[in-house]
């Protein structure tokens, strides 16, 4: 019992404090409404080409956008724990009997749930510049549980970086060194025809790229249940790797 | 009873770095204990083993009967640690924050609310309690801070460093409150280089320096073992580079003066320790410029924990930081 009181006690921390920025919510629904416009002026005449699987690019570009975003803004969560680190308030949490999985995880799901509503707003700002959702309500729980074992990969992986090395450099390091080459080597803004072979290799290796497989058909045609397998098994197995990762280093955040 | 005890207690960072060496403590419940000593002596690595948050390398810890490691679970119900940062979330009110540690005990809600009230009066924060802690003064903060470590009525209570950075006035306030809570009955271990605070508040210090305790004591008694008064002589800045050899010249002279009890080298002179200082301060000058002996300054001191920590250390506290 003592778990879920803790569990929740956590993520209501984290949540207060979200919520007392309302600034967080206008900045993340303006920057996807960069990005549309930005990408859909940019790659217009690409979907004219013959072999594009879409009648537009932003069809086509918007449930790789929610990848994108969830990969790239996961990828920096660790800091709020950084921060709970650097103000001595997680050295006087741990102080407390408090359950310590409760605690790690707690965190990382809270991340991982700014990112779902994030992916929501981005799926709204999508309908309303005129792209259907094909598989409508349902469809769009599936895509929030693809985004949500993105989230938890990448928050994991962020959350275990910080707590092995309390500081900032190295989230700043990695992130910045795998989250484009991530992005370039999947579907998100390239049909993988459109890509040379070598590359499409890399793809099969990126579990990013399963994601948006399997996000894509949800969007701009029909369930494909393939391609929805792979897109929970590939990201769901980095998930448990990079939250055990960080359950770990956690029971070791001290010595 | 002893609320802490300590065995061969040590903390070795990164297979190399002593940090503490073989801590044995004794510390009885409803005293404060001091923990004195410069920065980077162990005192903070002392109270992260006694408070759970790192594991010592060797040695074992007992507090209130649990093993600091093995029954690491049951030592966090019965203690409350204030740490040297700010340690409260400013993006939260102070009464959220209190909340957020009492749910983190188990306390139930009703309870909770109650005793949350109960310890924002003990700190004179409730007008403050519903605002954000980061519009709080430094030592609002701290006063909030240590009533986190609070909440769930600790029979034991670590305060790391509870008055660094805080100004004159503050200070003397968090003292009164450390002396109430005292007087309630909860056993304090407080760490410090303020040499005044762990005078006026403390029961027993000990002396920590490079990892090991050097004096343990009340603070009377420590400093009834310095005999009479202490003289610190400076040499004239020109003369330094040869400090060495006129420090040897001077204990020549001077260790054959009856009233003299011992000599040490300081980091720019000596300190000689006399029985009655403002007696002895003209003979020495003049005994000294007899024998070509130029002197600074010279500063007379009644004894003080300054002068034991110099005494088993051979530094004043200050010069280390």
């Amino acid at each position: 019992m003592s778990f879920l009181n803790d569990l929740w006690h956590t993520l209501w921390k984290h949540i207060r404090v979200t919520l007392r920025q309302p600034v967080w919510i206008f900045f993340s629904m303006i920057q996807p409404l960069i990005w549309l416009l930005l990408f859909t002026q940019l790659f217009k005449n690409i979907s004219m080409m013959p072999g594009f699987p879409s009648e537009n690019y932003l069809e086509f570009f918007a449930p790789g956008l929610i990848v994108m975003l969830a990969v790239f803004s996961s990828a920096y969560t660790g800091f709020d724990m950084l921060e709970d680190i650097n103000l001595g308030v997680l050295d006087k949490i741990l102080v407390t009997p408090v359950n310590r999985y409760a605690l790690i995880l707690g965190t990382i799901l809270d991340s991982t749930m700014n990112l779902t509503i994030q992916a929501l707003i981005v799926i709204g700002i999508a309908y309303m510049m005129g792209v259907d959702i094909a598989t409508g309500f349902p469809g769009i729980i599936l895509i929030l549980g693809i985004v949500s074992l993105l989230g938890l990969s990448f928050s994991g992986l962020s959350h275990a970086l910080v707590i092995v090395t309390k500081s900032h450099v190295p989230i700043v390091v990695v992130a910045n060194m795998i989250t484009l080459p991530l992005m370039f080597t999947s579907s998100v803004m390239i049909p993988k025809e459109f890509a040379p072979e070598w590359i499409c290799t890399l793809m099969r290796l990126n579990p990013v790229n399963y994601a948006v497989e399997a996000v894509r058909p949800l969007f701009i045609s029909s369930y494909d249940w393939t391609k929805l397998f792979s897109g929970f098994i590939v990201p769901g197995i980095f998930a448990f790797i990079a939250v055990t990762a960080a359950v770990l280093a956690f029971r070791r955040f001290g010595d | 009873m002893n609320i802490i005890e300590t065995f061969d207690l040590t903390k070795i960072y990164n297979k190399k770095i002593m940090a503490v060496d073989g801590l044995n403590l004794k510390v009885k419940k409803g005293e404060i204990f001091g923990l004195l000593g410069p920065n980077g002596a162990g005192k903070t690595t002392t109270i992260r083993m006694l408070t759970t948050l790192t594991k010592p390398t060797s040695g074992y810890g007992m507090i209130g009967g649990f093993d600091i490691v093995k029954k690491a679970s049951e030592v966090r119900k019965i203690i409350g640690y204030s740490a040297q940062e700010a340690g409260v979330i400013p993006d939260a009110t102070g009464r959220e924050n209190l909340m957020l540690y009492g749910h983190y005990h188990h306390i139930d809600l009703r309870i909770l609310k109650n005793r949350v009230i109960e310890i924002l009066d003990l700190v004179d924060l409730r007008d403050d309690a519903d605002r954000l802690v980061k519009t709080y003064s430094g030592g609002m903060r701290k006063r909030l801070e240590i009533a986190t470590a609070l909440i769930h009525k600790p029979k034991l209570l670590f305060l790391d460093e509870p008055t660094l950075g805080l100004d004159i006035q503050t200070r003397v306030r968090i003292w009164e409150y450390i002396q109430k809570l005292n007087e309630e009955g909860i056993t304090i271990l407080l760490t410090t280089h303020y040499l005044e605070e762990a005078d006026k508040l403390s029961d027993s210090v000990a002396i920590i320096d490079h990892g090991h305790i050097v004096a343990i004591g009340t603070p009377k008694d420590l400093k009834s073992k310095i005999k009479g008064d202490t003289i610190f002589l400076t040499f004239p800045p020109q003369v330094q580079e040869k400090k060495n050899k006129l420090f040897k010249k001077a204990e020549r002279i001077l260790s054959d003066l009856s009233f003299v009890n011992s000599i040490q080298p300081t980091k720019e002179g000596m300190c000689v320790y006399v029985n009655n200082g403002n007696e002895a301060i003209p003979v020495l000058l003049r005994i000294l410029e007899k024998e070509d002996l130029m002197i600074e300054s010279t500063t007379l001191s009644r004894p003080s924990l300054d002068d034991v920590f110099m005494k088993y250390t051979g530094r004043k506290i200050r010069e280390v930081e």
